[in-house]
């Protein structure tokens, strides 16, 4: 990591993907997304990723953020460690 | 109680308690928010003690979808107040957003939370209606929710959405399926690392929960309240 700040529109925050119930788990787990983007990016990423349509996801703190919210504040909220875990089930949200 | 051994699912007493931090938090959010009532409806009341019981109540949201804007508050309609501000939610990608057959027509949507001691989960009744008090359809709602929501109702409606008597109004209103809700409220506690206590669990349960279902109808729930 440099030891500048890059400028926050191009800061980019690390995303580890984490499977949980019976979710597999996916090859390429972690990449950096920039943190203006949307979590409804992540969100889609791991949709095709994973070919499902429908994905219960979640961070730490139990909670299942909105994907209109940004990944940087995402991230300021929920992340340690110098990253943003993100948890995903298959499990039907419903019914 | 140890997070690992709990099946996911709460007493009504439980809910009570639940219930009320939760309406809690989200009145210590912000002023301009509308707030979650608890509405108490004793369902024996001819008993000699009857339960407290009750539901928590938000009513008369409007989630009119604006073109372009991004609002991220949701605030009642007051009628006696002037303007409207209506709830929306910005789709990230969604081809639909600026046709609206009914753009001027406000419609406005009640959100009771109930507990179900079948399921013994809280229970998300809806129903939606125009200023002149007609109901919408489910097919009519489903319109005005986000591309994500529509899109899996869409595609199995019935699975998780049905028109049912409102346990205590009596009266027919919509639910969100809760068979499913243990299970995922399980998932998401398990994945807080700090372990927390039953209390603690209790505290956030509703919060928890909202944050799932209200993406439903595109509501947001500020991150501060989970701090």
């Amino acid at each position: 990591m440099a030891a500048a700040e890059p400028p926050s529109s191009v800061r980019k925050v690390v995303v580890h993907l984490r499977a949980t119930g019976d979710a597999p788990i996916l090859k390429q787990a972690k990449f950096k997304i920039p943190g203006t983007d949307k979590f409804a990016k992540v969100i889609d990423f791991l949709r095709r990723q994973l070919h499902r349509d429908t994905l219960f996801v979640y961070v730490n703190s139990a909670f299942s953020p909105n994907p209109d919210e940004l990944v940087i504040d995402l991230y300021n909220n929920f992340g340690f460690d110098g990253k943003l875990v993100v948890n995903y089930a298959c499990s039907m949200a419903w019914g | 109680m140890d997070v690992l051994h709990w099946d996911g699912t709460l007493s009504a007493k439980d809910f009570r308690v639940g219930a009320f931090a939760f309406a809690q938090k989200w009145e210590s959010l912000n002023s301009g928010f509308p707030l979650w009532v608890w509405v108490l409806s004793p369902k024996h009341p001819w008993l000699a003690s009857p339960e407290e019981e009750g539901y928590l109540s938000l009513e008369k949201i409007c989630l009119s979808r604006p073109n372009e804007e991004e609002i991220d508050q949701i605030s009642q309609i007051d009628t006696e107040e002037e303007g409207t501000n209506c709830a929306g939610n910005e789709d990230v990608i969604d081809d639909a957003t600026l046709v609206q057959s009914n753009h001027h027509e406000l419609h406005y949507y009640d959100f009771h939370i109930v507990y179900s001691s079948t399921f013994r989960v809280p229970v998300l009744y809806f129903r939606s209606y125009c200023s002149d008090g007609s109901p919408l359809l489910l097919n009519e709602i489903e319109k005005e929710l986000p591309a994500c929501s529509s899109k899996e109702l869409s595609k199995s409606k019935w699975i998780f959405i049905s028109q049912e008597e409102h346990p205590y109004l009596k009266r027919p209103w919509y639910k969100l399926h809760p068979c499913g809700t243990a299970e995922w409220i399980k998932l998401l506690f398990l994945s807080d690392t700090a372990r927390p206590k039953f209390e603690v669990v209790l505290e956030l349960y509703l919060l928890s929960w909202f944050s799932v279902v209200g993406q439903m109808f595109g509501l947001k729930i500020p991150f501060k309240i989970s701090n």
